[in-house]
């Protein structure tokens, strides 16, 4: 029964990671309809950002991860005007290779910046590094720290389309970019806002998930998979899909591993993608794309 | 007309001694020069076990320079970058050897990239001294040129393994990656444990990303594993760490040279007093801030300004003392032929970075390092708990 617990418990805690990631990969998709593939690497790109401000220069950690936020947003708004503004003409598969191009150059920019200091770099928690019990379960602070920014990051986003202008021209050019446009919305714009958007929630993911995770420039195609089984799982539309996906993948991962076996872990999120993609192609609280005539 | 006749024979005498000298001149070797190659990763996540280990090498080499060179010959050392990938090393040795023309490597920084080359080491006969890289196929069975001066993935296992023994470990677990890199060690660790009539209670999978290792440390837990063998790298070792501390799960761990940088690790793991209960295999015992490490600190400081002294660069400085004495056990005529001949020579030679002396025994073994030297994280740094040595 202890068992059954942690697994839970981890599994949670782990899930929330992933969710994060896939609230940030959602948010991209649902407005521009463009799975960023460079995704994990803008978080990454976040992480070093705020580990350059907190642990190199000594700023503040709150001024550290509102910094990073504001530069992973502008990191958004400049790879969308440099790669994936310019090929929105060319159709949806330009922009996903673009996302790849991104990908890689980020990584290699990271591994001539950061790399060399150490393979995996720690990074200070928000909270005290003690584990803390919760029921019959032992958690470190900081799983806590992360699970609560992801339902507060959903929540945001839950209010931010449902009620906000800027929501609902995103979720119009998503729906329909031509119609958008007829009806007056910057539809270049919406996109541009929306990958600076997407860049700074995974930037402040990072900052949040970096104690647990550590900083290394490779870790964001990892976390991208992650992330990406969630959003798939979850459906790619949908905002709570994206943490329902994530907890999933996560309590998945835990089972798996404490009752089959290690070796299976690692490989979960790939069986959950493929597990999705086949019978539940628009994911659990995913939307079928509607076309009225 | 004689002293015309006697200046024509001296003449093709001068040329045809001159061609049979250049028929019999080894490459890289001059008569005020002798050009060291060396490979491995010069960027990239793992640099440090070829640039690093090539700046000591570097520095090294100046001393030797600075104190009249081998026999008057200066060394001087030709880096090629392998990318720590194996069609990099095919292309760096290639590079070393026909286009350089060097008259040695002493390198080899990853070992992918160091298998992959050496098929052409071997069919270029020409003398390598591994200085990093731990696969056992490198060195094992002997090439006659082939010497490797690093502990092999098999050494560690095994030390683990006794270190463990020694500590009186009844349920000994195993955590391992699976990638090639774990399976290099996993399998001869396998084998070590099956000699030994050892079961081990647990042996579970990490892999290199995994954030979250309290699967593993329930299962540990459960089993009641009192010494955990890791064969991981330093990111799963903390996690794992760190949430058997969470369960307040305190068993042995023992690691292995992936996992020397003990500050940093104390670092990743976050939670204070964490390693009092890990220790780790260390090449280099020694640590670039004690005080007898002052001269190559400075060394360091004169030829790479914006480097501190690391044990990388320790790594390389000690592999280059195997091949230094070498040359000078070759004598003044070298010859390629010579000097695998003095390697063979090298036998209880300490070059102080190692944890043990340095000894060859071809043709049975050219793996001339058989100590591993544990270390121990306290008062803020690692300290050298002992030796284990290998029959």
């Amino acid at each position: 029964m202890l068992m059954l617990s942690y697994l839970l418990a981890t599994g949670i805690t782990t899930g929330a990671l992933y969710a994060l990631v896939a609230l940030g990969i959602v948010v991209v998709y649902k407005a521009t309809g463009v799975v960023n593939l460079a995704h994990g690497e803008l978080f990454m790109m976040g992480g070093f950002l705020a580990y350059t401000l907190h642990v190199m220069v000594k700023l503040p950690y709150v001024l550290s991860l509102l910094l990073a936020v504001a530069g992973s947003f502008a990191l958004g708004i400049l790879t969308d005007r440099v790669a994936f503004r310019p090929l929105m003409k060319e159709g949806l598969a330009s922009v996903l290779l673009a996302t790849i191009g991104i990908s890689f150059l980020l990584k290699g920019i990271a591994r001539v910046v950061w790399g060399g200091k150490g393979d995996f770099l720690a990074f200070p928690p928000l909270v005290s590094p003690e584990p803390i019990r919760i029921g019959n379960v032992m958690i470190m602070s900081q799983q806590l720290v992360v699970l609560l920014a992801t339902l507060a990051v959903m929540l945001a986003f839950g209010v931010f389309f449902k009620t906000t202008r800027a929501g609902k021209f995103m979720q119009a050019t998503a729906s329909n970019p031509r119609a958008a446009t007829l009806v007056g919305i910057h539809v270049s714009r919406v996109y541009m806002y929306t990958f600076g958007v997407g860049a700074a929630v995974a930037g402040a993911s990072a900052v949040l998930m970096a104690p647990l995770t550590l900083l290394y420039p490779d870790i964001g195609f990892v976390l991208f998979i992650k992330g990406f089984a969630a959003a798939v799982l979850g459906g790619l539309t949908s905002v709570p899909g994206a943490i329902v996906g994530g907890l999933l993948v996560g309590i998945f991962e835990q089972l798996a591993a404490g009752f089959i076996g290690t070796t299976i872990q690692d490989v979960s999120a790939f069986i959950v993608i493929m597990f999705a993609l086949i019978f539940l192609p628009t994911g659990i609280l995913g939307t079928r794309g509607i076309r009225k005539i | 007309m004689k002293s015309s006749r006697f200046v024509l024979n001296l003449t093709v005498a001068t040329l045809i001694g001159g061609l049979v000298a250049v028929g019999h001149a080894e490459d890289g070797v001059t008569k005020d020069e002798i050009k060291i190659g060396a490979f491995g990763p010069l960027a990239g996540p793992v640099y440090m076990y070829g640039k690093l280990a090539m700046n000591g090498l570097e520095a090294l080499f100046d001393k030797v320079n600075q104190e009249g060179g081998i026999y008057g010959r200066r060394l001087k050392l030709v880096r090629e970058d392998d990318a720590c990938k194996p069609e990099g090393g095919i292309a760096a040795v290639k590079k070393l050897i026909y286009d350089d023309k060097v008259f040695a490597i002493n390198g080899g920084g990853c070992s992918n990239a160091t298998l992959a080359a050496k098929p052409e080491i071997v069919k270029a006969g020409i003398p390598f001294v591994v200085n990093s890289a731990v696969a056992d196929g490198i060195s094992s069975p002997p090439s006659p040129n082939i010497f490797t001066t690093q502990l092999t993935a098999t050494i560690e296992s095994r030390a683990q393994l006794k270190y463990a023994l020694e500590q009186k470990a009844k349920k000994i677990a195993i955590v391992a990656q699976h990638d090639a890199w774990g399976r290099s060690r996993y399998e001869p660790m396998m084998t070590a444990l099956k000699e030994q009539l050892i079961k081990p209670v647990n042996d579970e999978e990490m892999t290199i990303d995994q954030n979250d290792g309290t699967v593993q440390a329930l299962k540990l837990m459960q089993t009641g594993a009192d010494a955990v063998l890791l064969i991981v790298y330093p990111k799963p070792a903390a996690v794992l760490i760190r949430d058997s501390l969470k369960l307040g799960y305190k068993p042995l761990w023992v690691g292995q040279t992936a996992i020397q940088d003990l500050p940093q690790l104390q670092e990743q793991v976050g939670i204070p007093g964490a390693l009092e209960k890990f220790v780790s295999i260390t090449t280099i015992p020694a640590h670039p801030d004690d005080p007898e490490m002052a001269e190559w600190r400075e060394r360091i400081k004169k030829l790479f300004p914006n480097d501190a002294l690391s044990v990388f660069n320790l790594m390389g400085i000690g592999s280059g003392m195997v091949v230094v004495e070498a040359l000078k056990r070759a004598g003044p005529d070298l010859t390629r032929e010579k000097f695998l001949k003095a390697m063979g020579t090298i036998k209880n030679f300490k070059t102080g970075m190692y944890p043990g002396p340095i000894t060859c025994k071809p043709p049975v073994s050219n793996q001339c390092n058989q100590s591993v030297g544990w270390i121990r994280f306290g008062d803020g740094k690692p300290k050298s708990i002992g030796v284990t040595t290998l029959d």
